[in-house]
């Protein structure tokens, strides 16, 4: 209970221990300390600029996803024109075809209508002169009568 | 009756005086020469001397006290050594996270009350507050425990386990703390300045007193408290020892248990708490004489 000579001692012990933290507790953990601080805030860092970029990349992608749909509609577009342009075309073509085939075939119609007009003016003069020639087998000269008959025959 | 009464008195109070005295070796007057105190050991027979502890003067040693607080020294601020020396720098392992903690804790008292420049304040926090807490743990073993040990294990029929309740080791690490404080203070003021604080501005040398009884006061608070809880582990030891000298005093067990119980996690709070409070007025002090006011 009494002060004594423990005091010195306890004294040397503890400016011994004192001395110990000093020299090799305290300053080491400090440098760890703050070492891994400066590691965390540097992962922290890092972590954010990871971020940053990755939210660049979105944005950019995302840009360049719309540049590519405004590329893809504007070339279905052309597409679409073409394809119109094309239907167009061809249906200009089709009609023109088809003119030229009415017009051939209103050619040849009129042809063959002349042909047939011809077969049965022939037939008819031969119908009328060979009726005329039985109704008038006596009279009348075929050869005389032939001009009559043939402008007959031209006003039908 | 009254008899036997007065014999359970006797007995008492050399128990609790038992448990006051701690293992003395010193320089004993009467022989002129250095001796453990009467009959406090078996071990070393020949260095038994005739004085008992009482009649032994300033130059005698505590071996308990400082084996004691240096084992538990040892113990703490090996552990922190050791962890220290396996830490690195990645994830931390439990240990090295329980250190860092602990680390962390003081040094973030240490910056939040100390403004100055001295590298010396939070290894000497560190370091008295780790030590006195492992000191205080000690009032939590069983008070009967190192009686035990010390006489059936090692032949000392003294020993107390616990160096706060021997008033030399609060007032040595008070003392460093003032040292240490008259040293800054001198270094911040000069000598001029700080004597003349001391001694004239503004109240006198009431200053002087008030220098002097924080620095006494900063031991005597630990050694107090510790000293006090100490006291009152061995009344309720006593309630046990009732016990087991007569069964007709049975009764006394429960409550000796519950007292102790409820002491002992009460102790707890006292055992961090005096360790805190020694820790952050030695800051507070060491801030105080090392900025300029």
């Amino acid at each position: 209970m009494n002060i004594n000579a423990t005091f010195f001692a306890e004294l040397l012990a503890f400016c011994i221990f004192v001395f110990i933290t000093y020299r090799y507790i305290w300053p080491s953990m400090e440098n760890l300390l703050e070492d891994r601080r400066k590691e965390i805030s540097d992962g922290l860092e890092a972590a954010s600029q990871s971020q940053r970029k990755l939210e660049e990349a979105n944005k950019e992608s995302a840009t360049i996803l719309d540049e590519a749909k405004a590329e893809a509609s504007s070339l279905i577009n052309q597409a679409n024109s073409r394809a119109d342009q094309i239907v167009d075309e061809a249906k200009e073509q089709a009609v023109e075809e088809a003119k030229k085939i009415k017009l051939s075939a209103e050619a040849d119609i009129e042809q063959s209508a002349n042909k047939a007009k011809d077969g049965l003016r022939d037939e008819v003069a031969a119908l009328v002169i060979a009726g005329a020639q039985k109704i008038l087998d006596k009279e009348i000269n075929a050869k005389a009568n032939k001009d009559i008959i043939d402008s007959l025959i031209k006003k039908i | 009756m009254a008899k036997e009464n007065a014999q359970n008195l006797i007995e008492t109070s050399d128990y609790i005086g038992h448990h006051l005295v701690n293992l003395t070796f010193g320089w004993c007057e009467k022989t002129s020469s250095w001796g453990f105190a009467n009959h406090q050991q078996e071990l070393f027979k020949g260095l038994d001397s005739a004085c008992k502890v009482s009649e032994m003067g300033f130059w005698s040693f505590h071996l308990d006290t400082i084996f004691m607080s240096i084992l538990l020294g040892a113990v703490v601020f090996g552990f922190f050594g050791l962890v220290n020396r396996a830490a690195k720098k990645g994830v931390p392992s439990k240990l090295q996270n329980f250190a860092e903690f602990v680390h962390e804790f003081i040094a973030s008292a240490v910056n939040s009350g100390y403004h100055g420049t001295s590298k010396i304040v939070g290894p000497l926090a560190f370091a008295s507050c780790l030590w006195i807490i492992s000191w205080n743990l000690m009032d939590l073993l069983p008070v009967e425990m190192a009686s035990f040990f010390g006489h059936f294990g090692g032949g000392f029929n003294y020993f107390k386990i616990l160096p706060t309740a021997d008033l030399n080791a609060p007032l040595a690490l008070a003392i460093v703390v003032m040292i240490l404080v008259t040293y800054y203070s001198v270094k911040t003021h000069g000598a001029g300045g700080f004597l003349k604080e001391l001694f004239i501005v503004p109240l006198g040398p009431l200053e002087f007193i008030s220098y002097v009884s924080k620095h006494v006061a900063l031991a005597l608070r630990l050694y107090g408290n510790l000293f006090a809880g100490e006291m009152i582990f061995i009344l309720i030891a006593i309630m046990f020892g009732q016990f087991a000298m007569s069964f007709s005093q049975t009764l006394w067990f429960l409550p000796g248990l519950i007292l102790n119980l409820s002491w002992a996690l009460f102790h707890i709070l006292i055992v961090a708490l005096q360790a805190y409070i020694f820790m952050m007025l030695t800051i507070a002090y060491l801030n105080l004489a090392s900025t300029k006011h």
